[in-house]
């Protein structure tokens, strides 16, 4: 008799502490595998080819010692734990593999991933950094190389029903990653901070059906528990760089304080708005990844051909959604974290700090290094905020 | 008895201080009022913009440079110090913080140069112009000096493709319209901000007049493989500033000044004059951005017979006669002058024949290990110094693969230095010194292995 799968949060967590574990059932069964970096790669197309994508993530619990010989200390440690985990042959199941231009090493990541890890498909996205209607244009350019070279690599052409059905669902999981998130306005939320992050992993480690499936198990689940997390003094949004590891908010809600919004890339950034269905679909789908992912490595502004410039307008129209955040949610604060030597994130904090004081959000920013052991000096930190917010 | 006086061990050329000197016109001209002086960019360096700004009437200065310049009187450490105070990560690039810092300071003075500014001071600009070349700082910093200047920010995006994307039939031509449309963008925001309209003759004056002085550096370069190396390295970062940055404001006056170098770097060919003072014992090439604070470094390594031959940062590439009569637009003119397709790149750099290889190398494993180390072979260098920079991901993150190829396809190996452009603090140089002594007889030894191999050098 076949053991009774897990369902709701207990499979989110199971397949947070192995995420590859289906991937290598599925690929055993025939699918094909492609890892991607990073939310900017064009998920729907790989879903409508009926391969599974699978999010490349480092491991911040294991040392990096391969990926030295390519990239130097001084280079962001996630991306450098990703290239060792691909090093040491814990992504040897995958059959391919999509990077972009998130940062330079993120695009140098691309060719080195090939040079050393060689897997056997890989295609590069380079991803515009800017919002001008000519980049609009290279990105569209840019899906429609990603289409051919995929379409090259599964050896068939993506019709235009599969890769509508292939947007409809990926819209309908982000529809249900929203609907997951209002689980966490009420007070006490009704799902913590370390279970979302578990959620949000699983799910980009799953095919897109299996993941909306475990989110409506997930949603219905603790709309009904009665063992969610406790009513706490603080409740928090968190914004930054990459948190791919329960860590850092574990170590926050063992506090006196719930993380009940994020803005990272594991956690809203990829679901918060939808691909709009356009005449042609590649139309939607390149506006939508270049425009609609709030993450700091693409240069954004009020209006780009505006020749007068007011700063407070600037960041308004860059972070008011961090203000309806902490609004709809109730955050009475904001804690700010990057990676050690992530550039994009690190210029941004000056300008998000300026907009939090200038709507009276209290605020902190933690630096980390990608390494659990360094949690311990920020736990001290976060106490000192939470007495100061009261 | 007279007492002999050792002469210093760089044999610095003559031609290079006129062209360094180029370098304090950026900043002259800072003071008055802001009726009396031109307005004023504040540009990364990327070689796009700067020709358009000139021939606009715009003034352009480069924090980057001036960073550099502040390092090297060592006044930039109160820079950064200010912009870790104003809340900017310390990890970031050291030549963003000194100018976040200055900049800070500039507020705090009223909007004036403050006056332990060397070299005159950037005056405040009217215009942040940032970049989407080479480095992600160049993304965001310009637009993180928002606290301090209303100054609008325009940052040109341009392309930059994977290898096996750039060998691709369309993406050439594609990329060139991508960079015509951007640049026109640009062009259209300028006349809006300065309610001119753009003077399409003298861009192409500004924009045509670098290729000359692109060829001489290239020739001058060219010189350099002789032995012994007749110009170190230091003389070219020296030198580098007024074709950089100077080149599209007095093409003219920049042309004459590398013409004299190229004729006294030639002198010293034919005379079989090197640029150190000393018996050349080594050849080598540094990677990497040279630590600005700290050159004098050089001048020790020299001392033991380390000539610096070549470089791998502000290298000029291999000038090439395009046909551009046949374009109308002069926006196009004007990126097809600069903007080269990888084929043809390779087929001149490398010849018909290495070429080919490169290519299938690149669309089968997306990359190839003979690039990069031209110059290495060219120039029959016995040792690279990698300078790997703590504040800088762009300039460091692939040299240990570098150095992995250099040693693997070359035999030629590799001294890893870490250190910084502007960062005092995280650069050793009595460690460095260290370091390079010992690394004499990895040098004697892969020289060995090379003769054995029956490499030519």
């Amino acid at each position: 008799m076949a053991a009774e799968q897990s369902k709701g949060l207990a499979r989110a967590r199971e397949v947070y502490l192995d995420r590859s574990r289906r991937a290598k059932e599925l690929r055993a069964e025939g699918k094909k595998v492609v890892g991607y970096l990073c939310i900017y790669p064009v998920l729907e197309m790989v879903t409508a080819l009926d391969l599974m994508p699978y999010r490349l993530f480092g491991d911040m619990r294991e040392p990096i010692t391969e990926a030295d010989s390519y990239l130097p200390t001084v280079v962001c440690p996630f991306l450098r734990s990703c290239l060792d985990l691909g090093l040491k042959d814990r992504y040897d199941f995958l059959d391919g593999i999509i990077t972009c231009h998130i940062c330079d090493v993120g695009a140098s990541l691309g060719g080195l991933w090939d040079y050393a890890v060689q897997t056997p498909f890989s295609h590069h996205l380079d991803t515009p950094h800017t919002l001008h209607e000519t980049s609009l244009k290279q990105e569209k350019a840019m899906v429609v190389g990603l289409k051919e070279a995929l379409e090259g690599f599964a050896g068939r052409t993506i019709s235009a029903p599969a890769l509508r059905n292939a947007i409809t669902l990926h819209n309908q999981q982000r529809a249900l990653v929203r609907e997951m998130y209002d689980l966490r306005k009420p007070d006490p939320p009704l799902i913590s901070g370390v279970e979302t992050v578990r959620v949000i992993k699983a799910i980009q480690s799953l095919p897109v059906q299996e993941g909306n499936q475990l989110l409506r198990e997930v949603i219905s689940e603790a709309r009904e528990r009665r063992d969610g997390p406790r009513k706490k003094s603080a409740r928090l949004l968190l914004w930054g760089s990459i948190l791919d590891d329960t860590a850092l908010v574990e170590m926050i809600e063992s506090l006196d304080a719930n993380v009940v919004m994020d803005d990272t890339c594991v956690g809203s950034r990829g679901f918060f708005s939808d691909v709009e269905l356009t005449e042609d679909p590649l139309d939607g789908l390149a506006r939508y990844y270049l425009t609609e992912i709030r993450c700091p490595r693409t240069f954004r502004s009020r209006d780009y051909m505006e020749a007068r410039k007011d700063y407070m307008k600037d960041l308004e129209s860059r972070f008011s959604y961090l203000h309806d955040y902490a609004r709809d949610w109730n955050a009475g604060g904001v804690i700010l974290e990057s990676v050690r030597y992530c550039d994009t994130h690190g210029y941004e904090v000056p300008g998000v700090e300026d907009y939090l004081d200038s709507v009276g959000l209290p605020r902190t920013y933690l630096e980390h290094d990608y390494t659990e052991g360094a949690l311990a000096p920020l736990r001290t930190r976060v106490q000192g905020f939470l007495e100061i917010i009261g | 008895m007279t007492q002999q006086t050792r002469p210093r061990a760089l044999n610095r050329l003559k031609s290079m201080y006129a062209l360094r000197a180029e370098v304090d016109k950026m900043y002259e001209g800072g003071g008055g009022s802001e009726e009396e002086r031109k307005p004023v960019a504040w540009v990364m360096l990327e070689g796009w913009a700067n020709p358009i700004l000139n021939a606009m009437g715009i003034r352009t200065v480069y924090p980057e440079n001036y960073s550099s310049v502040c390092a090297a009187q060592g006044l930039a450490t109160p820079f950064m110090e200010r912009a870790d105070a104003e809340g900017w990560p310390s990890h970031l690039c050291g030549y963003a913080r000194t100018c976040v810092g200055y900049s800070s300071r500039m507020v705090e003075l009223g909007g004036e140069i403050p006056p332990e500014a060397p070299a005159g001071g950037m005056a405040r600009p009217i215009l942040l112009v940032g970049s989407g070349e080479v480095c992600d700082a160049r993304f965001k910093w310009f637009q993180s000096l928002g606290r301090f200047f209303d100054a609008p920010v325009w940052t040109i995006e341009s392309p930059s493709p994977s290898l096996r994307e750039r060998l691709q039939e369309d993406a050439y031509e594609r990329n060139v319209q991508f960079l015509v449309d951007e640049l026109k963008a640009f062009v259209a925001f300028l006349e809006k901000l300065m309610g001119k309209k753009m003077d399409w003759d003298q861009l192409e004056h500004t924009g045509g007049g670098t290729t000359e002085i692109n060829r001489l550096r290239w020739e001058i370069n060219e010189l350099r493989k002789a032995r012994p190396g007749p110009m170190h390295t230091r003389d070219f970062w020296s030198a580098m500033s007024a074709a950089l940055y100077r080149g599209a404001a007095d093409p003219e006056g920049i042309t004459q000044g590398h013409r004299l170098m190229y004729d006294e770097v030639k002198e010293r060919v034919d005379r079989g004059i090197a640029g150190i003072n000393r018996p050349e014992k080594y050849r080598l090439s540094f990677e990497g951005l040279p630590p600005w604070h700290s050159l004098g470094f050089l001048e020790q390594l020299a001392d033991r017979g380390w000539n610096f031959v070549i470089e791998s940062a502000y290298r000029p590439g291999r000038p090439v006669s395009i046909d551009l009569s046949k374009y109308d637009d002069p926006m196009e003119r004007y990126v097809r002058r600069r903007y080269r397709s990888l084929d043809e790149s390779l087929e001149e750099d490398y010849g018909p024949e290495e070429a080919e290889i490169i290519r299938k190398e690149i669309l089968r494993d997306g990359t190839s290990r003979r690039l990069g180390l031209r110059h290495i072979r060219e120039y029959q260098v016995d040792g690279v110094v990698l300078h790997i920079l703590l504040s800088c991901r762009a300039a460091s993150s692939g040299l240990n693969l570098l150095q992995q190829r250099m040693l693997d396809t070359l035999k030629v190996p590799a001294l890893v230095i870490e250190g910084d452009i502007i960062d005092t603090s995280l650069f050793n140089p009595a460690e460095a010194l260290r370091k390079a002594e010992a690394f004499e007889e990895t040098m004697d030894h892969y020289r060995q292995v090379r003769k054995e191999l029956g490499m030519p050098w």
